[in-house]
């Protein structure tokens, strides 16, 4: 919101308060302000003229010259195109130099001309040319009588209008956020009512009572709507519309309101000025029954005085006369009763309507007006009167030829919110944390006496303060509250600071949080992963891709943009989102996520809540395309992530690095009929379970790892004529936590030196390596202490349909040095072994 | 000794000491033991030829190819020694060396900068015995709203451009209606359902608006809330609270300002800056705090009793203050990161600096 500064003063006198001195003020005890700018700058830049002369341009008959006395020098002679130039003016000259504003945010500079062969050494201003709204007709003729206001020729205008710190006025704009929950403070006059409260100065007073009426029949007034409290409508004669004058005109163009004519003036000032939105009629358009307040009928319609059609609902509340809508209530006046230029009698309307209901019309209908905005903020009914009254005295000071020909008609069943508190001056300083030397009794209650409450039995440990009813619409009702009052009148920023005392306690361990840090410290760390935050939502075209379009999502029905309603159920689909544009720009990515998705099928709780999965998210691409070779395998993006899922799942000690013969991690394929993302590479995905004693799957799913399925690959663009080396994998973080851990435990280092031995295998190609492995473990009859895969070859080499695997074995013993002889039976028995699963042991 | 050589062990002496003094490599030493030395060597071939010598011969032969053999023998360790004193000497020397030859690359991976500036929070907070504790990101119009003094017709939800959820095109009903939380206050409230005061936690996590994105503004952000209640607590206790923990962030002592905030769910609510820590001369105004000198760090302020009240929490007995800090404001600021589009674009060439 804008508050002119020189309005405030209408309200209080802020003689010796600078307007930065004002936001800083307020900022502190009141409301945030955002900004403080001069208003009409360029009112500081142009000077006084007096229009000495006018004399007809000899080459233009709309052209005059005039001789302009700025007071040093001599005259200037300025060519001027207003009609209304002449001779006694003081006016505002632009000299050569100066800037003014061009009307898009910009300046220009006045230079020497010649205009129509005749030399011009400046300008004369329009009010539209120095910023003062669209008045052009002519140039702008300053409110001084000549004759006495000699001293002022060649001031800057601002100096002579009266400047505060060199500007005729300033804005000062002020956070709307931090006015939510006060209505009163939608005026300037709430406002001053803040500063004459910091500054402990008087309000200047405004009328509060109509002046007395005529005797004629009022018009009618019922009210049906249960949203509209009160309503009350002044009947008032003898009005000649017209312009406003020029300080209201200013104030108005100030505070951001544009000027249209003196009646629909008046009323966005007494709205600006004490926030009571009110609505003026031409009452010759209304019918003989007056006004009725209903609600809306389904479907029904109206034109709004912007001129675009309304259709209505139940929900909304109309002004209606004679059946006819006359107005939205509280969002916007109708086109026919408008105010025209010659209304000569209208009916004012100060009304009291419920925010809920103007708040759910306005948000319906999208048409937010500064007085629906009002209203919504839960008005005080006590108001519609006095903002009467004021607009009344403000018009008869204009128009003292107007009258009240009737008697006010009122209605709607309105009650006084106005309310006790009680308030405990100790409870106060307990909570602002003061003691009665910081904050005593009597400043507590000069405090709540200058913001307008009421204090009684401050004698007593439990004061009873009365809240005017401005305030306790909604924002005062409690003691809070009234701490609150206190607390700012004090200034939060004058509170010492504590230390919070405590009992010492240890922090209860919060388990996934922990498993959280340790997958980023092992991931981000050993393993050389890039951490990323993606967003919950995904984009419909990237689950196209996927494959993921028709499953069930959480939907956001207002997503930031068209097919961003999507939020996500797992982390992986985001991550792949991101492989095309860092492969591209890098080569390689090697990137994963913590974070959350959302099953909306399975819901739980009280209010049926979604079901919350925590989980990582790993993705590794690399550009160029997969190797087809099996004998490849360990360079592929699969297997490096296969191996970084391994090394974190043992460093979270959710399974144990394998030792030989049992296998740390159990690897399965998933089977054909088992579920799989769509994305996932049927053939060439595994699922991870940790190992019993015997080697065997135990407990939950650990991770899950995939190449990326080619066609998705494809459609991602990552692959032209070959299949594109991308891979995934999930860890469950919920699994993981259900998870038995399996601590690291110390295995003695070997006392006798092992033996080493390097053992090739002819195996079927569907042979698995493990299988084998276990046939070399088996073979060691517990002297095998490593096996580790070294070449896997499939080609000329070895017959079709076979592939070749080799390994290098330590042979080790607990409690001797192995010598030839025990490594002679081992080969025996792996060449057996070999036979056992359709292999054989390799010699050459 | 040597004088009483024999000419022709003289020779051979002299000899091998040539070839001794001569070699630069280890091999050519041991070449030169072989040749003197080893099986089949001058030595051996010296004493082999004992036994064709008179009796009275013998016993100076035999000392003279003892003594040529001894001699050798030194003559190799020295020159042995010398060699490798020789090397280290060759060793000890910069000679070409250009310290800036780039070091060898390893590849490294990087922690989010939101993770970075989290866990430091954390610790802080950790360290003052605060629980850490974390809430859904889809939440219930209950938590977000209702149960933080914000019901249905409150105009302050204009301030949360709220992303309201659906499922199977069903929007849900009032307080059941689902929603991306707006903030991190929502914990508050679940917070409440399951502990008993006293106690202190802290929340950090991402929070959604529905806003147009550009360099300063993101729908998904980052938000740390903290809560406190107990007996006794003041409005004191909330500045301290937030001046230790600036504190600890910033490492120096920083000024702050408390002025008045308007949120539902407190009372009094405030909003608090921070000296700008990046002013050269502090509240001289510079970029980072568009000239004010300040910079607005975090909505605060005593829990609001009708808050307390709806999670049964005895206001007589407790009072609490609450903080919403922006995490990812805190982080914008701490790496001086000017788009806060790079927080959750996943470019790597922007995660990687971290």
């Amino acid at each position: 919101m804008f508050i002119s500064y020189s309005w405030l003063n209408r309200h209080v006198d802020l003689a010796g308060v600078s307007p930065h001195d004002l936001a800083r003020d307020l900022t502190l005890q009141t409301a945030e302000v955002e900004g403080v700018e001069p208003f009409a700058p360029a009112l500081a830049d142009v000077i006084v003229g007096h229009v000495l002369s006018r004399e007809a341009h000899p080459d233009a008959d709309k052209l005059g010259i005039t001789k302009v006395n700025v007071g040093s020098g001599e005259p200037l002679q300025i060519v001027c195109g207003a009609p209304n130039v002449g001779p006694g003016q003081l006016v505002a000259v632009a000299v050569i130099g100066t800037n003014l504003p061009d009307g898009n945010g910009g300046t220009f500079k006045i230079k020497k001309s010649k205009i129509r062969g005749v030399e011009s050494m400046g300008m004369i201003c329009s009010e539209r040319e120095l910023g003062l709204g669209d008045e052009h007709d002519g140039i702008w003729v300053l409110p001084f009588a000549p004759d006495d206001n000699g001293h002022l020729i060649g001031l800057p205008v601002a100096a002579a209008l009266g400047a505060t710190e060199g500007h005729y006025d300033w804005v000062i704009e002020i956070d709307n956020k931090s006015l939510t929950h006060r209505p009163d403070l939608w005026g300037h006059r709430g406002i001053a009512g803040e500063v004459a409260a910091i500054l402990g100065r008087d309000m200047r007073p405004i009328a509060t009572e109509l002046p007395a009426h005529g005797d004629a029949q009022s018009v009618p007034v019922h009210v049906e709507s249960k949203g509209c409290s009160r309503y009350i409508g002044i009947a008032i004669d003898g009005l000649k519309n017209g312009k406003a004058p020029e300080w209201m005109r200013h104030m108005l163009l100030a505070a951001g309101q544009r000027p249209i004519n003196l009646l629909v003036d008046i009323s966005n000032f007494v709205m600006l000025d004490v926030a009571q939105p009110n609505h003026l009629f031409d009452r010759t358009e209304l019918k003989a029954d007056g006004i009725l307040v209903r609600d809306a009928r389904e479907g029904e319609t109206m034109v709004t005085l912007d001129g675009e059609k309304r259709t209505l609902s139940t929900a909304d509340m109309l002004i209606t006369s004679g059946g006819e809508a006359v107005a939205l209530a509280g969002v916007m006046g109708g086109e026919a009763s408008k105010i025209g230029e010659s209304t000569t009698q209208m009916l004012l309307e100060v009304a009291t309507f419920a925010p809920a209901q103007i708040r759910r019309t306005s948000q319906r209908l999208g048409l937010r007006t500064d007085s629906s905005g009002r209203f919504e903020k839960h008005l005080d009914p006590t108001l519609p009167m006095k903002a009467a009254a004021h607009l009344v005295s403000l018009l008869a000071e204009l128009q003292p030829g107007i009258s009240l020909p009737s008697a006010p008609s009122e209605g709607g069943a309105w009650t006084d919110p106005a309310c006790d508190v009680r308030v405990r001056p100790n409870r106060v300083r307990a909570v602002l944390g003061l003691d009665a030397e910081l904050l005593p009794n009597q400043r507590m209650e000069d405090m709540l006496t200058s913001l307008g409450f009421g204090v009684s039995g401050a004698d007593t440990e439990s004061w009873t303060v009365r809240v005017p009813s401005a305030r306790a619409t909604k924002d005062v009702g409690l003691e809070e509250d009234l701490i609150e009052e206190i607390g700012r009148s004090y200034r939060y920023d004058n509170i010492p600071e504590q230390r919070v005392l405590a009992e010492i306690a240890p922090v209860p361990r919060d388990e996934r949080r922990n498993l959280a840090r340790r997958i980023q410290d092992r991931l981000s760390g050993s393993s050389a992963f890039d951490e990323v935050m993606t967003h919950s939502f995904l984009e419909g075209n990237l689950c196209e891709k996927l494959g993921i379009a028709m499953e069930p999502t959480i939907r956001a029905i207002n997503p930031v943009a068209e097919g961003y309603e999507r939020i996500r159920r797992s982390v992986v689909p985001s991550l792949l989102g991101l492989v095309p544009n860092n492969l591209q720009l890098r080569g390689e990515a090697y990137l994963y996520e913590v974070g959350k998705g959302y099953l909306p099928e399975v819901t739980q709780g009280e209010f049926q809540e979604p079901t919350e999965i925590h989980e990582v998210g790993l993705v590794l691409a690399r550009s160029g395309s997969v190797s087809v070779s099996v004998a490849d395998f360990a360079n592929t993006s699969l297997f490096l992530l296969k191996g970084t899922v391994e090394d974190l799942l043992y460093s979270l000690e959710r399974a144990r690095p394998g030792r030989a013969g049992i296998p740390g991690l159990v690897w399965v394929k998933p089977g054909e009929g088992e579920l799989i993302p769509p994305f996932a590479h049927r053939g060439r995905c595994m699922v991870a379970f940790a190992s019993d004693a015997k080697g065997n799957a135990t407990g939950p799913e650990l991770a899950f790892v995939s190449a990326i399925e080619p066609g998705v690959g494809a459609a991602l663009g990552l692959a032209g004529d070959s299949v594109a080396d991308v891979a995934f994998a999930s860890v469950s973080i919920d699994s993981l936590l259900s998870a038995p851990e399996k601590p690291v435990l110390h295995r003695p280092i070997p006392r006798f030196p092992g033996v080493k031995v390097d053992v090739a295998f002819a195996l079927g190609e569907d042979t698995l390596a493990s299988d084998a492995e276990a046939i070399i473990v088996q073979s060691g009859k517990g002297l095998v202490a490593d096996v580790q895969l070294f070449d896997l070859y499939q080609g000329e080499k070895v017959a079709k349909g076979m592939k070749s695997m080799a390994w290098h074995v330590l042979l080790q013993s607990d409690t001797k040095t192995l010598g030839d002889k025990d490594l002679h039976k081992f080969l025996t028995r792996v060449e057996g072994g070999a036979k056992r699963i359709g292999g054989e042991l390799r010699k050459d | 000794m040597e004088t009483t050589l024999q000419p022709e062990l003289h020779q051979h002496l002299q000899d091998a000491k040539a070839r001794i003094d001569a070699a630069t490599a280890a091999e050519e030493l041991r070449a030169v033991e072989r040749d003197y030395i080893d099986k089949g060597g001058v030595v051996a071939g010296l004493l082999a030829a004992i036994t064709t010598l008179p009796p009275e011969q013998r016993r100076d032969a035999g000392q003279g190819a003892n003594i040529l053999k001894g001699a050798v023998l030194k003559a190799l360790g020295d020159r042995k020694a010398e060699l490798e004193a020789m090397a280290i000497d060759a060793a000890r020397s910069g000679h070409g060396f250009d310290p800036s030859l780039p070091g060898t690359s390893i590849r490294r991976g990087s922690l989010h900068p939101v993770t970075r500036v989290t866990r430091e929070l954390e610790d802080i907070f950790s360290s003052m015995g605060y629980d850490i504790l974390d809430g859904p990101e889809v939440e219930i119009d209950v938590y977000n709203f209702e149960r933080l003094n914000i019901p249905g017709d409150h105009p302050a939800r204009d301030m949360h451009d709220t992303f309201w959820c659906e499922v199977n095109g069903a929007e849900r009903d009032s307080n059941m209606g689902l929603l991306l939380r707006t903030h991190t206050s929502c914990v508050q409230v679940r917070t409440m359902e399951r502990l008993q005061p006293p106690f202190r936690v802290v929340v950090p996590g991402r929070v959604f608006r529905q806003e147009t994105v550009d360099a300063s503004h993101e729908h998904t952000f980052h938000q740390m809330e903290g809560l406190v209640v107990g007996e006794g607590l003041t409005v004191g206790h909330l500045i301290g609270t937030m001046k230790t923990f600036l504190r600890e962030v910033f490492q120096k002592e920083i000024e702050v300002r408390l002025r008045p905030g308007y949120f539902p769910f407190v009372e009094p609510g405030f909003e608090l800056d921070a000296r700008c820590p990046f002013c050269a001369t502090p509240g001289a105004g510079c970029r980072v705090c568009k000239q004010t000198g300040w910079v607005e760090l975090c909505p605060c302020g005593m829990v609001h009793p009708a808050v307390l009240q709806m999670s049964g929490i005895d206001t007589e007995k407790y009072t609490g203050f609450a903080f919403g800090l922006g995490l990812s404001r805190l982080v914008m600021l701490r790496y001086e990161i000017d788009d806060i589009r790079h927080l959750m674009g996943g470019d790597t060439r922007f995660l990687s600096q971290f």
